[in-house]
C-alpha cells in the first residue's frame, strides 16, 4: 500500500512537471518519472498477488523506456537544430 | 391438331468452338486499338498493315470461314423433312431447330441458338463484314484526312461486327438484346467518327439517342416477357428461346388466358425493332446517319445492323406460330406489316428528291427494309392464324416467311454494293476534285476528306456527277445491278423476293384479313416508285453529259475498292440461283438440293410458279402490275426526266450502253421540263426537301419538353440547391464551425498533453462508473 502510494505521488509530481515546465527536456524527465510510478505500481501489484508476472513487465518497461529517451532527445536534438531552442512556448507549428 | 411449329423441332449439337465466330473480332478490338496507339504514324503501320484495315482482314475472314462451317454442319446434320410447298414465289422452306451449347460465364448462360433464320443472317452478316472491310482499306486508308485515325475506324468496325454476329448466334432474348446495344454504341461511334465535324456529331447523337427511344420500348417488352415466362423457366435464364418458343410453356400460357400480355409484350418489342430498323415514327436517324464514312454505311445503315430489327421480328415466328397462340396475335401482325406499308411508301416519296447520292439510298434502305416488315407481318398473320394442319396452309405460311427472310438477304447483298459503289463515286469525285483544285487553291487542305463538304464543292450531290457511266465501268455496272436487284427487275436477285412479299401481303388482304389491303396497296405503289429514284439516282449519276469538270476527270484508280464490287455483282444477280437451290443453304428443306434437283429444273419451276401458274388469277395478275409498275413506268419516266446521251466519243459497257442510250432518246422525246419543275416547286416537293417535316416537328417537340424540363430543372439547380442548400447550409455552417474548432488548436505542446490528461481522466472515470 505505501509503495502504490509513492508510486501515485511520483505520477502527479510527473504530471504537474510536464504541465508546467517550459523547458523540453525538463518535459522528458518529468515523462520518465510518470513512467517509472507506472512501474513502481506494476512491482507493487506483483508483490501484492504474490505474481512475479509484476516483476518482468517491470523489466521490458524499463527496456522501452530507455528506447523512448532515446527517441525523444533525438526529437529535440532536431527541433534544436530548426528552431534555436527547445522552449516548448515557442514552438507551435501546428497551430492553425 | 398436329399442326404446330413445334413438331418440327430438331436438335443440333453446336460444338462451342463456334464461339470464336463471335470472340475473334471482339478480341481484335482491343488488339487493334492497342497496336494503333503503339505504332501510330510509323511507316510499316501505315504500309504493311494499313492502319489496322490487314489486323481486321484476317479476322473477319476466320469469322467467316467459321460461319459457313458451321451453316455446312448445320445444313447437312440436321434432319428436315420435306415440306409440302404447292405454291411459290421464291420458293423458300421455313424450319426451325434448337440448338445449343452452353459455356457458362458465371451464372449467365451464353448458348448459340442456330435455325434457319440464323444461318441466313450469319452469312450475310459475316460475308458483308469481310467484304467491306476490304472497302475499307481501299475507302478509308487513301485520304489523308484519316491518317492516324484509322485503327480507331478498323477497332470500332470489328467491335461492331462480334455484335452483330452475336446478336444473330445468341440463344436468349438477353443475350440478343446485349448484342444489340454494343451495335447501337458501335453505331453511335462510327458515324461520329469525324466528331470534330458539327453535323457528325449531331448526327451521331441524333442516331443513338432516336434507337434508345425503341430501346427503351424493347427492354419493357422483354421485362413483360420476362415476367411472363419467369414461372416455367425453373430458375434459369426466363428470355431463353428455349423457354419462351416451348410449346408446353405456352399452351400453360394460353390456359392462364395470358395472350393478351404476350401480345403487348411483343408489341412493345416491336417498337424496339422500328427504331433499330429506322421505320415510321422512328425512322429520322437513318438519313443523318451518312454522316459516318461510306464504308459504315454500307456496313452497318445498309447491310447488318438496320436488320437487327428485322431479325428480332423473325425471332418471333415461333411464338406466332404456336398453335397455342393461334389467332390470338393477329392485330400486332397486321400493326407490323401497317408500319411497313407506310414506310415503303413514305420514304420512297423523300427518295424522289434528293440530291445527295447517299441520301438517296439511304431511303431506299428505309423503303426496302419497310418492304421486308410488310412480308414478315403478312407471314406472321399467316403463321398465327391459318391452322398448320390443313393443307397446303403450312406451305403457304413457309413460302411467306422465307421471301420476307429472302428480301433481306437481296436486299442486304444490293444496298451494301450499292453503298460501296457510292463510296467508290465519291471517293474518286474527291480525288478528281483534289487533282484539278491543288496548285491553285493551296489553302483548301482540309476539303479533301471523304464525306466532308465544303463550300465549293460537294462531292456527294448528283447535281456535281453525271456521264461517269464511261468513267467508272466498274462502278456502274455495280450501281446498274444493284438498282436493278432493288427494283426487282424480272430474274435479277430481289425480284424473286419483292413478288413473294407483294403477293403474300395481297393474299392475306383477299383472302383473310381487309385490313391488309392498306399495306398491301401501298407496298404495289411503291414498287413503281423505287422503279422511278433507282433509275433516277443512276441516270443522274451516270448517263448524260458531265455536268462539272471535276466529273469529266473522274475515273477508277484506288486499289481495294473494286474487289467487292466484282464479288457482289453475281451475289446481286444470282437470286434465282439461291432461289433455285429451294433455299437449302438459307432456308430450306433437304429434297431440293443442287445436285438432286437441279439448277435448270428450279430455275424453271420458280419461272412456272411466278408467270405461269400462281395458284391463284388475281395474284397472276398483281405480278404483272408489279413489273409494269417497276420496270415500264418507273425507269423510263426516270429516264425521260434526268437521261441523257454520254459525250461524244464516250461509251459504256454494252451492258449499260443501251440503256444510257435509250435514255437519251426518251429525254429528247419527253423531257416533260416544264412539268417536272412545277412539280418540284409545288408545296409537295418542298414537303419532300424537308422530309416531310418530321425532323422539324421532332426537333420543336424536343425543344419544348426537353428545353422546358431543362430550364426547370436549372432554375432549381440554381435558386434551391445553389441558393438556399450550398450557400446557408453548407458553406455558412463550414465556415462558422470550423471557426470555432480552430479555436482549440493552440499548437502548444502543454495544452495537447492536458488534454490528453482530461481525456484520460474522463475515460478512468466513466470506466469506473460503468463497473
Amino acid at each position: 500500500m505505501l509503495v502504490s502510494g509513492l508510486s501515485a505521488i511520483l505520477f502527479v509530481m510527473g504530471l504537474w512537471g510536464a504541465f508546467t515546465r517550459k523547458n523540453a527536456i525538463i518535459v522528458l524527465m518529468c515523462l520518465e518519472l510518470m513512467l517509472n510510478a507506472a512501474n513502481l505500481q506494476f512491482v507493487a501489484a506483483g508483490v501484492y498477488h504474490g505474481d512475479t508476472a509484476g516483476w518482468i513487465y517491470t523489466v521490458f518497461a524499463i527496456a522501452i523506456a530507455a528506447a523512448e529517451v532515446a527517441i525523444g532527445l533525438a526529437i529535440l536534438l532536431s527541433v534544436f537544430n530548426q528552431h534555436e531552442t527547445i522552449r516548448l512556448d515557442d514552438i507551435n507549428l501546428l497551430r492553425n | 391438331m398436329g399442326s404446330s411449329y413445334d413438331e418440327v423441332k430438331n436438335a443440333l449439337d453446336v460444338p462451342s468452338e463456334f464461339v470464336f465466330i463471335i470472340l475473334l473480332p471482339m478480341l481484335a478490338f482491343p488488339l487493334i486499338l492497342y497496336l494503333g496507339m503503339k505504332f501510330n504514324g510509323q511507316k510499316f503501320w501505315k504500309e504493311n498493315l494499313k492502319e489496322g484495315g490487314l489486323v481486321a482482314l484476317p479476322v473477319m475472314a476466320a469469322s467467316l470461314v467459321l460461319s459457313l462451317v458451321l451453316i455446312r454442319r448445320f445444313i447437312n446434320e440436321t434432319n428436315v423433312s420435306d415440306t409440302s410447298t404447292v405454291f411459290s414465289w421464291a420458293n423458300f422452306a421455313w424450319f426451325t431447330e434448337g440448338a445449343s451449347t452452353e459455356i457458362s460465364f458465371y451464372s449467365l448462360n451464353f448458348g448459340l441458338y442456330v435455325d434457319h433464320v440464323t444461318i441466313m443472317l450469319l452469312f450475310v452478316a459475316s460475308f458483308l463484314c469481310l467484304l467491306i472491310n476490304i472497302f475499307s482499306i481501299g475507302y478509308m486508308n487513301t485520304d489523308e484526312i484519316n491518317d492516324n485515325k484509322n485503327h480507331r475506324f478498323y477497332a470500332e468496325f470489328v467491335l461492331f461486327c462480334s455484335g452483330m454476329l452475336g446478336m444473330v448466334l445468341s440463344d436468349s432474348f438477353l443475350w440478343l438484346f446485349i448484342f444489340w446495344e454494343l451495335m447501337g454504341l458501335c453505331s453511335y461511334l462510327l458515324i461520329g467518327f469525324y466528331y470534330d465535324k458539327p453535323s457528325a456529331a449531331y448526327a451521331a447523337k441524333k442516331a443513338f439517342l432516336t434507337t434508345r427511344v425503341g430501346d427503351v420500348f424493347l427492354v419493357i417488352g422483354l421485362a413483360m416477357l420476362w415476367n411472363l415466362f419467369q414461372p416455367y423457366a425453373s430458375g434459369g435464364d426466363a428470355l431463353a428461346f428455349a423457354t419462351v418458343f416451348d410449346h408446353t410453356n405456352l399452351q400453360m400460357l394460353a390456359d392462364a388466358g395470358k395472350q393478351g400480355a404476350l401480345q403487348l409484350a411483343l408489341g412493345f418489342m416491336f417498337i424496339g425493332a422500328v427504331g433499330k430498323s429506322a421505320q415510321f415514327p422512328l425512322h429520322v436517324w437513318l438519313p443523318d446517319a451518312m454522316e459516318g464514312p461510306t464504308p459504315v454505311s454500307a456496313l452497318i445503315h445498309a447491310a447488318t445492323m438496320v436488320n437487327a430489327g428485322l431479325y428480332l421480328v423473325a425471332r418471333m415466328f415461333p411464338i406466332f406460330g404456336d398453335s397455342a397462340m393461334m389467332g390470338e396475335f393477329s392485330d400486332l401482325a397486321f400493326i407490323i406489316a401497317l408500319v411497313g406499308g407506310i414506310t415503303a411508301c413514305m420514304a420512297a416519296l423523300i427518295a424522289f428528291v434528293q440530291m445527295d447520292l447517299k441520301k438517296v439510298l439511304a431511303y431506299s434502305t428505309m423503303s426496302q427494309l419497310a418492304y421486308i416488315f410488310t412480308g414478315l407481318g403478312a407471314a406472321l398473320w399467316l403463321a398465327n392464324s391459318l391452322d398448320w394442319g390443313e393443307y397446303p396452309n403450312k406451305g403457304i405460311v413457309v413460302v411467306a416467311f422465307g421471301a420476307a427472310l429472302f428480301h433481306l438477304f437481296n436486299h442486304a447483298m444490293a444496298k451494301g454494293m450499292l453503298f460501296m459503289a457510292s463510296g467508290s463515286v465519291i471517293h474518286e469525285m474527291h480525288h478528281a476534285h483534289h487533282d484539278l483544285h491543288h496548285h491553285h487553291d493551296d489553302d483548301h487542305h482540309d476539303d479533301h476528306g471523304d464525306d466532308h463538304h465544303d463550300d465549293h464543292f460537294d462531292a456527294q450531290s448528283m447535281a456535281n456527277m453525271g456521264g461517269l457511266a464511261s468513267r467508272l465501268p466498274i462502278t456502274a455496272t455495280a450501281m446498274f445491278v444493284g438498282s436493278a436487284s432493288i427494283i426487282g427487275i424480272p430474274l435479277i436477285g430481289g425480284f424473286w423476293s419483292k413478288e413473294g412479299i407483294i403477293a403474300n401481303t395481297w393474299r392475306v388482304a383477299v383472302e383473310h384479313d381487309p385490313r391488309f389491303y392498306i399495306p398491301a396497296f401501298l407496298v404495289l405503289i411503291t414498287a413503281g416508285m423505287t422503279g422511278f429514284y433507282m433509275s433516277r439516282m443512276w441516270f443522274m449519276t451516270f448517263a448524260g453529259k458531265p455536268k462539272t469538270e471535276v466529273a469529266e476527270k473522274v475515273h477508277e484508280q484506288t486499289p481495294w475498292i473494286p474487289i467487292p464490287l466484282l464479288v457482289l455483282i453475281p451475289m446481286s444477280l444470282a437470286g434465282i440461283i439461291f432461289a433455285s437451290l429451294k433455299s437449302t443453304y438459307f432456308l430450306g428443306y433437304k429434297g431440293y438440293k443442287l445436285g438432286e434437283d437441279g439448277l435448270f429444273e428450279g430455275f424453271l419451276y420458280e419461272m412456272d410458279h411466278i408467270f405461269v401458274n400462281p395458284g391463284t388469277n388475281y395474284l397472276l395478275v398483281l405480278t404483272y402490275i408489279a413489273i409494269f409498275l417497276s420496270m415500264v413506268l418507273g425507269p423510263c419516266a426516270a429516264m425521260a426526266l434526268h437521261g441523257g446521251r454520254l459525250d461524244d466519243g464516250q461509251k459504256a459497257k454494252p451492258w449499260m450502253q443501251w440503256a444510257v442510250s435509250l435514255s437519251g432518246k426518251l429525254n429528247d422525246k419527253y423531257s416533260f421540263a416544264g412539268w417536272a419543275e412545277k412539280m418540284s416547286e409545288s408545296s409537295l416537293g418542298e414537303a419532300l426537301r424537308q422530309r416531310l417535316y418530321f425532323d422539324k416537328y421532332y426537333d420543336m417537340a424536343m425543344m419544348k419538353i426537353v428545353a422546358g424540363f431543362s430550364n426547370l430543372s436549372a432554375s432549381f439547380d440554381k435558386n434551391v440547391i445553389d441558393g438556399f442548400a450550398i450557400k446557408t447550409i453548407i458553406e455558412k455552417g463550414g465556415q462558422d464551425s470550423s471557426r470555432i474548432i480552430r479555436s482549440i488548436t493552440t499548437g502548444s505542446a502543454r495544452d495537447y498533453i492536458m488534454m490528453v490528461a482530461v481525456g484520460t481522466l474522463a475515460i478512468a472515470i466513466l470506466l469506473w462508473g460503468v463497473n
